[in-house]
């Protein structure tokens, strides 16, 4: 399939999805309560996704290749813009020294 | 609908949310930009601002697309990190009972992870269910706006940075920003660790399932992570 196609099809998909979970408490299930489960489950997401999210795009250097030695310089990127999350909870700073280390690291490289 | 419309409550809420602001612009610019590096035209990329209005789920949708995952994968993917927005929709639900289903369909639509925290208490604490609609519509149509324009300046910067300057490297950045602050019990960083061995273990698999499958496992280790803790507790 054209991939603008994919893409056009894909936003209006995830849109209903987005939707869907909006309104779900608010309009469809009004009169329900949210199984017990459910909601415990409902903690974990972000962390769990966020995470799955992350991870993959740090560790593997190129698709496959997996790299947790100092050699992967977004490894190195990654753990010092956590160090500055941890330090400052600043999205706009930890994304700065993100990218200072992962292009020093780059030019340093060669 | 007219007869539930509070103007300077509107405008209230739009002014009380302003703070929240700093914090979307640059995740807004990062999922612009993400969109352009993974191949989504100019305006597919500011449709998907507007029409899905989710970070998350336009940042997985993006790095699933550029990985070459199937539709019903991003699609999947997609709702599980959308689950959040039930769990806000569960909360707010008692309160706007009462508003036509006009109303209740339009606030849905911009229940974000920002104007559910910025407005929750305002419905805690007032019984002015008029206002406290118009305060709520208010906060959400001004994220709504900015996020469009975060968007673009991304697209524009998407377009205009070379290639060789990682920029899509900003995406993974943004959302080690928003993780750290998370982890600050022991169930959490439980479900951070097997999310992240799950999800590298897992990577072979095929149609690019591991970012779900991983994710998932997640989950079930904080279920279960929270039962243990409750018996030692």
């Amino acid at each position: 399939m054209d991939k603008e196609l994919t893409i056009w099809l894909l936003i209006f998909a995830v849109g209903a999805v987005t939707y869907t979970a909006r309104v779900s408490f608010i309009a469809l299930f009004a009169r329900r309560e949210m199984p017990p489960l459910l909601a415990r489950a409902l903690k974990h997401v972000p962390v769990a996704m966020v995470t799955a999210i992350v991870v993959p795009a740090v560790v593997f250097m190129t698709p496959g290749e997996l790299r947790l030695d100092p050699g992967n310089a977004k490894l190195i990127a990654a753990l010092v813009g956590g160090a500055v999350a941890w330090w400052r909870q600043s999205a706009v700073l930890t994304i700065a020294v993100g990218m200072i280390v992962l292009w020093s690291l780059r030019y340093a490289i060669g | 609908m007219r007869a539930h419309f509070s103007r300077p409550a509107f405008f209230e809420g739009a002014r009380d949310i302003a703070p929240m602001l700093i914090g979307i612009v640059p995740f807004g610019i990062v999922c612009g930009i993400g969109a352009i590096t993974a191949g989504a035209s100019p305006l597919a990329a500011l449709a998907m601002s507007m029409i899905m209005f989710s970070g998350a789920a336009q940042i997985i949708a993006v790095q699933l697309l550029a990985a070459g995952a199937p539709f019903a994968v991003i699609l999947l993917s997609c709702l599980v990190v959308s689950l959040r927005l039930v769990m806000y929709s569960a909360a707010m639900a008692p309160y706007l009972r009462p508003l036509d289903h006009r109303w209740r369909a339009l606030l849905s639509f911009v229940l974000t992870d920002q104007a559910f925290a910025g407005t929750l208490q305002r419905f805690q604490t007032s019984d002015d269910l008029r206002a406290n609609a118009s305060y709520f519509l208010g906060s959400g149509a001004l994220l709504w706006v900015i996020w469009q324009f975060a968007t673009l300046a991304g697209i524009l910067a998407g377009q205009v940075i070379p290639a060789s300057w990682q920029l899509e490297f900003v995406v993974p950045l943004c959302f080690i920003a928003v993780l750290v602050p998370l982890l600050r019990d022991r169930v959490s960083i439980l479900v951070f660790t097997v999310t992240t061995i799950a999800v590298i273990a897992l990577d072979a698999i095929p149609l690019r399932l591991s970012m779900l499958c991983g994710g998932l496992l997640g989950i079930a280790a904080g279920v279960l992570g929270d039962k243990g803790a409750g018996k030692r507790g």
